[in-house]
């Protein structure tokens, strides 16, 4: 009994004893809250991002991925923009309701780029040259409602210094001026009978007069800047619904580095019977018309 | 005895240790799900970029979320002295928890029996500002409690100092210390003096209260308890504090929150956060660059309050003139560009955007609507007579519905340009019943006005609510000759790095032909020189302008709305409770008295120097001068003569002699058949 008393004594005292050290060194070392904040310090990555500190952290990172958003949707419209390569391609993009936005410079490309005066129907080019002359004209904007097309010429601002309201049927006019197709001659049906060398064509060219030769042919600027190499010209009927036989179409072939394509141009009747006259090969087109069908669709 | 009592004494040690562990651990297992993680670094946790706000003339209007977080050597010791003493005395002593100062508050709330106290360290109200929201509890207290333990071995103190100096709030909009140091004594917080600092120090506790701009014999008096601090925590000497007590402290200007741009801004934030969400406009770190210009705010605002002050002598004494409130918006025809929008008279008192609001009626300023639609449909012209007579519509199911006019008082046979110019309800109210709502209501939407609109006869004087914004859009369609532009705030965004995000283009329609709509601007002119809104020559205003009153029944709105060629300006007066606007004298303030003075200020302030620009007059109009009575061209038994302006097919030959008789005046008839072999 005594003995027990004596066990328990030591029990307390030891118990005091560490009670008293964990006192103190709470006290003075902060024991308890150390602990704590080291074991939640080991857990820390377990827990979750809660709290107005992480709330707004992922605010910022809806925010950022919402721009990244909108830029990438901007940078493909531009991307594609920029990848427009002819006037009647930037006519076929615009789509109701969807602006179409190209820089200054690009228009320009484009607007002389075209093989032809059909870009002219747009705006002229001295009216370009007046807008230039103000020094306001950033950008071009396309938009379609309904039948009608709007091309406002923008300045800085956004505010357009020129606007331009043509009908659809003009914008398919000047599509259907002057095309390009991938592939030969053949390959867009012009008969075998009607393909020229183009040595045989280019002597007769050049002894038109400028105006027929605009009317025929593209600025030879326009396949000497693109390296494109003449081959051969065709022709071909155009079939028209109402008119038929009135207009025929030049195909004039060249290759490129990479592939051959064919630039068409209508041509009216008289004046390529004119041409083709003089073309040793050539008979007179009405009279070879007769027996034979319409070669191909050239507008698409 | 002291065996049994080490026994006793053992076993309490036990107990009080296992339910400690016991505690702790449940505690811990409870909240374990709630506590937050924390950051790898406190050195990022404010940097969110700011969105920064932009007028058309380049003032940054507004920046949302910015903050000027410092590095701790550039803040001055006298604040992260003065800081400690009254926040937290044994910061650099303790490990998250103030023993102390714990068991301190805990006995004042057991007393209270409510959290009066906090106790809270430094670290502590770092891990509530970070992390918890600001309801007190004891749950969100223990959390609050194990977080700090965790900064406080996980960062240094200096750390959880630089922190703490930057997350916390100063009152007057200030986060931080940097930003508090500018916003009341314009000075770097590493360039405080020791008064400055311990007034600064004694802001977070109580923001408001203390603010020394609104409070600042408080503020100093606890600038002074925390200056005693100081030297009692032994931060400063005695003499130190004496030198501070007698050193001289000078505040800045406060920030004006009354800014008048803020309506703008508000609205321009509300259709940012409609259209992206609240996320990309406050977290997104933009640059938006808007319509506004702020020397036309300025002129509105400046224009409203001085016209407000002076009504302020003349308004009835039972109603509080104070309370007078004002919209103004103006825009830009051509592009639709709203240049100046003003909600209020006072922004720091009222942020009602009343500019965007579409609570109050329009009156008579709806009436080009009616009158367009009659000159469209029934193929009416200005020079269109209509009877003004007392009449009654027949309304089935109803009361019969029996508009009057303003002054009571009926012309008879009149042109419509002149009932325009004059403002006679009962003409538009027979146009209105001759056309039908619809038609009305159609032609409104053509003009881009959205909000809902009645289909009732009443609609002819203007019964439904219309805000500023709108009226002002739809009539820079007039000025437009018929194109509308959607009015727009915001010309683009970029985010930080300056790419373009969002940019306006200009979406002219055109709703209506150029002679459709000029017989219309030019009766809507006539208002100006000769009708109800004379006052605005009066006032020596002499661009070309066209606009039109506006005050419905019991004076409680008055409007005007005009535009020159460039601008058109709507003003709206009333009070926001519907009271009357009557004078000592009883007399109602209208639309002309009450807004158009407003309207004539801000327009000759913003045309300031600028060519005087005429209406361009379209091809297939004609001007002719016609008999207000007939509607034709005049003879020498008109009586009263007026010029319109009307399609060139509009016939405008005098009557035949025999229809002429019965309608001149009967002092005249006698004189007339005298005449007649002769004219015959």
């Amino acid at each position: 009994m005594k003995f027990s008393g004596v066990r328990w004594a030591r029990h307390s005292v030891a118990g005091v004893v560490v009670l008293s050290a964990f006192l103190f060194l709470e006290f003075y070392t902060n024991l308890f809250e150390k602990s704590v904040g080291y074991y939640l310090k080991w857990q820390n990555h377990k827990r979750p991002q809660l709290g107005r500190m992480w709330e707004r952290d992922r605010q910022s990172l809806i925010a950022q991925a919402q721009i990244q958003s909108i830029r990438s949707s901007l940078d493909i419209q531009e991307e594609n923009a920029l990848g427009i390569s002819s006037l009647k391609e930037l006519f076929e993009n615009v789509a109701p309701g969807f602006p179409l936005v190209v820089t200054r410079e690009k228009f320009l490309q484009l607007y002389f780029d075209f093989p032809g005066q059909g870009s002219e129907q747009i705006i002229s080019p001295y009216d370009l040259i007046s807008l230039d002359s103000e020094k306001e004209w950033d950008r071009f904007l396309l938009k379609r409602f309904g039948p009608w097309v709007t091309l406002q010429f923008l300045d800085y601002k956004n505010i357009p210094v020129h606007e331009v309201f043509l009908s659809i049927d003009t914008i398919l006019d000047v599509q259907a001026t002057r095309s390009i197709k991938r592939g030969t001659l053949e390959g867009l049906n012009f008969k075998s009978n009607r393909i020229f060398n183009i040595g045989e064509v280019l002597p007769v060219l050049k002894s038109l007069d400028p105006v027929t030769q605009k009317a025929v042919f593209p600025e030879p600027r326009w396949f000497l800047e693109k390296n494109y190499f003449l081959t051969r010209i065709g022709v071909a009927d155009i079939e028209t619904d109402n008119d038929p036989l009135k207009q025929l179409v030049f195909g004039i072939e060249y290759d490129t580095d990479y592939y051959t394509g064919v630039l068409l141009i209508p041509v009216a009747l008289e004046l390529a019977n004119n041409i083709m006259s003089q073309i040793d090969k050539s008979d007179n087109l009405v009279e070879s018309k007769v027996d034979e069908q319409s070669l191909f669709e050239v507008i698409p | 005895m002291i065996g049994r009592l080490l026994q006793f004494l053992n076993w309490i040690i036990i107990i009080f240790g296992l339910i400690s562990i016991l505690t702790v651990s449940g505690i811990y297992i409870w909240l374990s799900k709630d506590l937050p993680q924390l950051p790898q670094s406190l050195e990022h946790i404010n940097l969110s970029l700011p969105t920064e706000i932009y007028s058309a003339d380049g003032e940054r209007i507004k920046v949302l979320g910015e903050r000027y977080p410092v590095n701790i050597e550039d803040i001055s010791p006298n604040f992260l002295k003065a800081i400690i003493a009254v926040e937290d005395a044994r910061f650099y002593s303790h490990n998250g928890i103030d023993h102390r100062a714990l068991i301190r508050a805990l006995i004042a709330n057991f007393r209270t029996k409510k959290i009066v106290q906090g106790g809270s360290t430094i670290t502590q109200q770092l891990s509530k500002n970070l992390f918890f929201s600001f309801e007190r509890n004891w749950i969100r207290k223990i959390k609050e409690l194990l977080v700090a333990f965790q900064l406080e071995v996980t960062f240094g103190k200096e750390q959880i100092l630089e922190a703490y100096c930057n997350q916390i709030y100063f009152g007057s909009g200030a986060y931080g210390v940097e930003e508090a140091s500018q916003t009341y004594f314009k000075s770097r917080a590493r360039d405080l003096t020791l008064l400055q600092a311990a007034m600064l120090a004694g802001l977070p506790n109580s923001p408001n209260n203390a603010n020394p701009f609104v409070h600042f014999e408080k503020a100093m008096k606890r600038a002074k308890f925390i200056l005693k601090r100081m030297v009692s925590e032994n931060l400063i000497s005695s003499s130190q504090r004496e030198a501070a007590l007698n050193s001289r402290i000078d505040l800045a200007s406060p920030k004006v929150e009354s800014n008048p741009n803020l309506y703008f801004v508000d609205e321009v934030l509300a259709k940012l956060q409609k259209i992206y969400g609240k996320e990309f406009v406050h977290f997104g770190g933009l640059k938006i660059f808007t319509t506004l210009d702020t020397r036309y705010q300025y002129f509105a605002l400046k224009g409203a309050r001085n016209h407000l002050e002076a009504l302020k002598g003349k308004i009835k004494k039972e109603t509080n003139s104070e309370k007078l409130q004002v919209a103004l918006v103006a825009i830009e025809n051509k592009s639709g560009a709203v240049k100046a929008l003003l909600g209020g008279r006072n922004y720091s008192h009222s942020q009602f955007n009343r500019a965007v609001s579409n609570n109050r009626l329009p009156g008579s300023s709806f009436k080009p609507f009616v009158y367009l639609t009659a000159m469209e449909s029934l193929n009416f012209s200005p020079a269109t007579v209509v009877n003004d007579e007392p009449f009654k519509i027949e309304i089935p199911g109803s009361e019969p519905w029996e508009p009057q006019n303003f002054d009571e008082e009926y012309a008879g046979n009149i042109v419509l340009k002149k009932a325009l110019l004059k403002s006679i309800n009962i003409v538009s109210a027979k146009l209105m019943q001759q056309v039908g709502p619809d038609k009305v209501i159609r032609t409104a939407r053509k003009f881009g006005i959205k909000s809902p609109l009645g289909r009732h006869l009443s609609l002819a004087l203007g019964t439904s609510g219309i805000s500023p914004l709108e009226i002002a859009s739809a009539y820079s369609v007039i000025a437009n000759l018929g194109i509308y532009n959607e009015p727009y705030l915001i010309q683009q965004i970029e985010d930080f790095q300056g790419n373009r995000l969002y940019e306006h283009f200009y979406q002219g329609v055109q709703q209506y032909g150029p002679d459709t709509l000029y017989p219309l601007l030019d009766m809507m002119r006539g208002v100006v020189e000769r009708g109800t809104g004379k006052i605005v020559r009066r006032m020596g205003f002499q661009h070309p302008a066209a606009g039109k009153t506006g005050t419905t029944n019991g004076f409680k709105d008055a409007w005007f709305n005009g535009f020159t060629k460039d601008i058109s300006t709507s003003v709206w007066v009333g009070f926001d409770n519907n009271d009357s606007m009557k004078t000592r004298f009883g007399k109602g303030l209208t639309g002309a008295s009450a807004a158009a003075p407003i309207w004539v200020h801000f327009m000759q302030k913003a045309l300031e120097g600028k060519t005087k620009v005429k209406f361009p007059v379209p091809d297939n109009i004609k001007i002719a001068t016609v008999d207000v009575k007939t509607g034709k061209l005049p003879d020498e038994f008109s009586l009263e003569k007026i010029e319109i302006a009307v399609k060139e097919d509009v016939d405008l030959s005098p009557l035949p002699m025999e229809d002429l008789i019965p309608k001149v005046d009967t002092k005249l008839k006698l004189e007339v058949e005298k005449l007649k072999p002769s004219l015959n």
